[in-house]
């Protein structure tokens, strides 16, 4: 089994084991107000649910890269009580994969060797694949805005634009995640390869193999672990139920969301009533406008000559007379 | 005088009600029939999604009861009662909230059980039927995110169903009458409200509760598909029965579905916009996220036009529910394992990265508008 296959075999299982038991408890800590996530929800979860590779990693990156995923309290308390969650989901998932998979007796302490060794892995290399993702897709987006910037790519239309755009950035920035999330992987099974080595065969047949791992996935005593998990899962829901906020919970400072704005109701009868008292106020607002400056004209006339002036000053305002709005007719 | 002993294993009055009922309605043998169905290769995380599915819609028929207790369906009342919900009744925001949330959780089911079963192979020969119904739930799931969109009667609300209802008039023949009886009159007003409610909270969750129940049925006549790959021995030896280990990967899966859904409750409450109007001023009509990656197409130069509308809007989408439909009568290779059914594995890449592109690209989009 390759190193890559290792580590996916490990890793993968062992983030959907954890995942419900820590999803109970990011809820229980929405619920109480304890944690506030940023616009970035989705990258902010998975941070925080893969946490047997991101407990180092996701601290260096929020302090030593500056990138912040939300506000509280809870998301420390979250890594810290992650800590135990995957230790016990990484010895579940190892216990199985070594016996199943790799047909090797699963040695002691397993979920905390698997932990250690995927925590490390994760701090020194989570950063760096940040820190290259993050840059290829900021250069790629730059790159191919650019491009469409030249002169004869203007013609394309925006939503043409928008999508090839995308598809150009997007293969770059997800290929160069996905090789270096491969990357990552094998690093993790190289790690791991040597806890493998080191387990000595299993000496049963396949079906007497399938047996003990089929039982490996029960609880020993399932009369107990039933009863801690509905008392577990009564207390979560009562704690749950007590400290959801009766009405709409306010966003913390840091996360608020941009509001999304619409235009004022519009009400035709009361518009148009508006539209028609401001018409006609404008209206004879001109009409006075055009009979001071008639009589102001008129005024100037007579004083040079009376004959010309009274002509001009009945001439003036018909020609400017103002025209009844398209409102007041009928 | 002799007198019975009480012994253990006299029934509780528990067994005696179960045996009651049982003589009548032969409850054990059902619950034998229903719980002890083997699964082929064993339980799998990969065969929760139905089950999930089931339970969100158990939820959204819980918390849509609870807000029609509140809501009126008139288009008078309905944005005022709706934001009486929001702001006035207590945990009103997290019912509406986990409600709108169910409904998108519940097209993300659908996709992803729709995915599983055809990545899997599992509609091939003898389960056609299945996946036939299953189209149609899909189908009737859709609906439900168009008929309950137009609800709480904001600009959104409003915008998004004017949209939907002019891409149905294009269908050719029976176009313009669903677009007319939908909006039973020229513009939405209370007829489509109240069609839409109707349709929303009487009609869909009783197809989608008797074409479920013929899921059902036709999947346990059928059977389990099991994975996809594997020696006989392995398939043996790991074969199990449907309880309790596939249960318990079911009550596992809906308890981080509902968690998921109560997380996204909490982080993107339910706010309405202005109440609908006839003039959509500065907002930009758009449906519901999932139907994005459409209204993002029709945006495209190619499907301009009255008729590159109507190829867009109705001809490739219905092209393609037919080619889904008629997937189990062509692909007849008995083969299942996908990374040998090269066509379809390439095939299904293809449909989500175009749907995740366009998506992605009407987002986008928004701040062009804007």
């Amino acid at each position: 089994m390759s190193p890559t296959q290792l580590g996916l075999g490990i890793l993968w299982p062992a983030f959907w084991t954890g995942l419900p038991i820590k999803l109970a408890f990011v809820l229980l800590f929405l619920a109480l107000g304890m944690v506030h996530f940023e616009t970035r929800i989705g990258l902010a979860f998975l941070m925080l649910l893969t946490s047997p590779v991101t407990v180092f990693a996701l601290p260096t990156i929020i302090l030593g890269l500056e990138s912040h995923i939300g506000e509280g309290v809870g998301i420390a308390l979250l890594f810290l009580l992650a800590i135990p969650i995957d230790i016990w989901a990484l010895g579940v998932v190892g216990r199985t994969f070594f016996l199943e998979r790799l047909r090797r007796e699963p040695p002691e302490g397993l979920g905390l060797t698997l932990w250690w060794k995927c925590a490390l892995v994760g701090a020194v290399f989570l950063p760096v694949l940040w820190v290259a993702v993050s840059a290829t897709t900021q250069a790629s987006i730059s790159g191919v805005h650019s491009m469409f910037e030249m002169e004869f790519l203007k013609f394309v239309p925006v939503a043409e634009k928008i999508s090839i755009e995308l598809v150009l950035w997007g293969t770059v920035a997800t290929g160069v995640l996905l090789l270096l999330l491969v990357a990552g992987l094998s690093l993790v099974g190289r790690m791991i390869r040597g806890t493998v080595e080191s387990a000595r065969p299993a000496s049963e047949s396949y079906q007497g193999l399938i047996t003990r791992w089929d039982l490996m996935r029960v609880p020993l005593d399932q009369g107990l672990m039933l009863t801690a998990l509905t008392g577990g899962a009564v207390v979560l829901s009562l704690l749950f139920w007590s400290s959801l906020p009766v009405f709409t919970p306010h966003p913390h400072e840091c996360c608020k969301k941009p509001e999304a704005k619409a235009a004022p109701a519009f009400k035709p009868l009361e518009t148009l009533n508006k539209d028609e008292k401001l018409l006609a106020q404008l209206a004879a607002q001109v009409e006075l406008l055009e009979k001071q400056q008639a009589e102001a004209e008129l005024e100037k006339e007579k004083s040079k000559g009376k004959g010309k002036a009274g002509k001009d000053a009945v001439k003036a305002p018909a020609a400017t007379a103002p025209v009844p709005p398209a409102a007041m007719k009928p | 005088m002799s007198h019975t002993p009480s012994t253990s294993t006299e029934a509780t009055i528990l067994e005696k009600v179960i045996d009651f009922v049982d003589e009548r309605v032969g409850l054990k043998l059902l619950a034998a029939k229903m719980l002890n169905e083997p699964v082929p290769g064993g339980s799998r995380w990969a065969y929760v999604f139905g089950s999930v599915l089931l339970f969100i819609f158990i939820m959204q028929a819980v918390t849509g009861v609870l807000l029609m207790f509140y809501y009126v369906p008139t288009a008078d009342h309905a944005y005022a009662s709706t934001q009486y919900i929001l702001h006035d009744v207590d945990y009103g925001w997290f019912l509406l909230s986990y409600h709108f949330w169910g409904s998108t959780a519940m097209v993300v089911c659908v996709f992803a059980h729709m995915s599983q079963v055809f990545l899997w192979g599992a509609y091939k020969k003898p389960r056609e039927l299945i996946w036939l119904v299953g189209l149609a739930l899909f189908g009737i799931v859709m609906g439900f995110g168009f008929t309950g969109y137009l609800l709480p009667w904001d600009q959104r609300a409003y915008w998004a169903t004017t949209v939907g209802v002019e891409i149905m008039d294009k269908t050719p023949l029976f176009g313009d009458f669903m677009a007319r009886f939908l909006k039973g009159g020229a513009t939405p007003g209370q007829m489509t409200l109240s069609r839409f409610f109707v349709i929303h909270v009487m009609v869909l969750p009783a197809a989608l509760m008797g074409l479920a129940g013929l899921h059902l049925f036709l999947f346990r006549s059928a059977g389990p598909a099991g994975p996809f790959r594997g020696t006989p021995e392995e398939l043996k030896a790991k074969t199990d029965y449907f309880f309790p280990r596939q249960i318990w990967k079911d009550i596992v899966g809906m308890a981080a579905v509902f968690a998921c859904i109560c997380a996204l409750a909490f982080w993107e409450p339910v706010v309405l916009l202005e109440e609908a109007t006839p003039d959509p001023g500065d907002y930009h009509p758009e449906p519901e996220w999932y139907f994005l990656f459409l209204f993002q197409l029709l945006r495209l130069k190619m499907f301009s036009g009255e008729f590159g509308q109507f190829v867009g809007a109705m001809a490739l989408p219905g092209a393609f529910m037919a080619l889904l439909a008629a997937l189990p009568f062509i692909d007849r290779d008995p083969e299942r394992n996908i990374f040998k059914r090269p066509i379809a594995l390439i095939g299904w890449v293809v449909v989500m990265a175009a749907i995740l592109i366009f998506t992605i690209s009407a987002i986008i989009n928004r701040e062009f508008l804007d």
